[in-house]
């Protein structure tokens, strides 16, 4: 299996995307840290799952937008599973607004849990990485880093921080022998953008070229490609896994 | 190991983090200066060293291992902007090239480093090496 033998952190791993990463990578013989900031509950059943499928995989408790709680997790991390090669960067949150109505808490929030989450376990993982001269940092952005709704800005703006952060930290870290990519979803139904898709998601499919949303698999399984050793080459990279929705140009063609 | 060792250590990791021949590192080749090295370069040669020695050494350490413990107030004259007696002295210890460079009064705490050389890398990494074992 491509990835028996290492290990991977992988944050908010309890539900949605990084549920799936978290059975995905397990599927591929990796052994897994799935972190949670309050689902308890959810991370044990995604460990109990993993585990009567023949893996291996602990939770691990922790909010990312605490730099402690990231060196924590890190350090719980090698010390139960005996290592790490992999980290996920995945959890993150949304608070939509309109700027107008926007308080600084609002981008701070989002900002420090979604970016800072990112800077925080990318740091904390950065010593171990840089002894063993091997790690791979996935990101789990999102097409709001490149694109805009109305009421994202701090959401859009703390993946486009990402973005960014993942293409210098790439540069930065290539002689190390650490790669940084990132994976840039759509729509996917998960608790984040549920009431969206309830609302409006007949209204969203119908626009997006392949008129249908992502399955949780499809995400996961781009992250574990980027985690893998098929990917090698690659380091600072975003791959765009929406159905081909941002590629198109917005304003449809006349009838 | 002995300090001869160290630095058959030393000479791989220098020349492969900056991407040299090894018979470009001399003993007496200065690391920011002649060879080039910035600080991610620096990082690089000390996770290196890490791996083929087993002695860690934190990026930190260097300026300590130069400074020798002395304060910052008493390693340099604030006013004058340059190295005092007390820190010219402590410098000749880990640096003893510098001695006869005709420095004394003159040595800007800015540029200390740009006269650090493998051979007091090594010396520093023996050092370490030392401590740990003891």
């Amino acid at each position: 299996m491509k990835l028996s033998t290492k290990v991977a952190l992988v944050t908010g791993g309890s539900r949605g995307i990084g549920r799936a990463v978290c059975l995905t990578l397990a599927a591929q013989g990796a052994y897994v840290a799935v972190n949670y900031r309050a689902g308890r509950d959810q991370a044990e059943e995604v460990v109990a799952e993993i585990v009567a499928a023949g893996g291996k995989a602990i939770a691990v408790a922790g909010d990312v937008s605490d730099p402690d709680h990231a060196a924590a997790m890190v350090e719980q991390t090698v010390a139960e599973l005996g290592g790490m090669h992999i980290l996920v960067n995945n959890a993150g949150i949304a608070k939509d607004v309109l700027i107008f109505n926007m308080e600084p808490d609002d981008w701070r929030s989002v900002m420090e849990t979604n970016f800072g989450g990112v800077f925080n376990c990318t740091k904390a993982a950065l010593n171990h990485f840089m002894s063993q001269r091997e790690g791979v940092v996935v990101n789990v952005s999102s097409v709001m880093g490149e694109r805009g709704w109305v009421g994202q800005s701090n959401y859009a703006a703390s993946k486009g921080a990402i973005n960014a952060f993942t293409r210098t930290a790439a540069v930065e870290l290539a002689r190390f022998g650490i790669r940084v990519n990132a994976v840039l979803p759509g729509f996917a139904p998960t608790d984040l953008v549920s009431g969206l898709v309830e609302k409006g998601g007949k209204g969203i499919k119908k626009q997006l070229p392949m008129r249908d949303f992502a399955r949780l698999e499809d995400v996961a399984a781009t992250v574990a490609f980027l985690a893998g050793p098929d990917s090698r080459y690659m380091t600072g990279s975003a791959l765009t896994v929406d159905g081909g929705g941002s590629a198109q140009l917005g304003i449809g063609r006349p009838d | 190991m002995t300090n001869e060792e160290l630095y058959l250590a030393v000479r791989p990791a220098v020349a492969e983090a900056l991407g040299l021949d090894e018979d470009e590192v001399t003993p007496d080749a200065t690391l920011l200066d002649e060879l080039g090295a910035e600080s991610i370069d620096l990082l690089d040669i000390l996770f290196r060293l890490e791996r083929s020695t087993g002695v860690k050494i934190q990026a930190a350490d260097l300026s300590e291992h130069v400074q020798g413990g002395i304060p910052d107030e008493e390693f340099g004259d604030e006013e004058k902007d340059v190295i005092t007696p007390v820190g010219m002295a402590q410098l000749k210890k880990v640096m003893p090239q510098i001695a006869g460079m005709g420095l004394d009064g003159k040595l800007q705490p800015e540029n200390v480093m740009s006269y650090f050389t493998v051979q007091n890398l090594t010396d520093l990494v023996a050092a370490r090496a030392a401590a740990v074992s003891a």
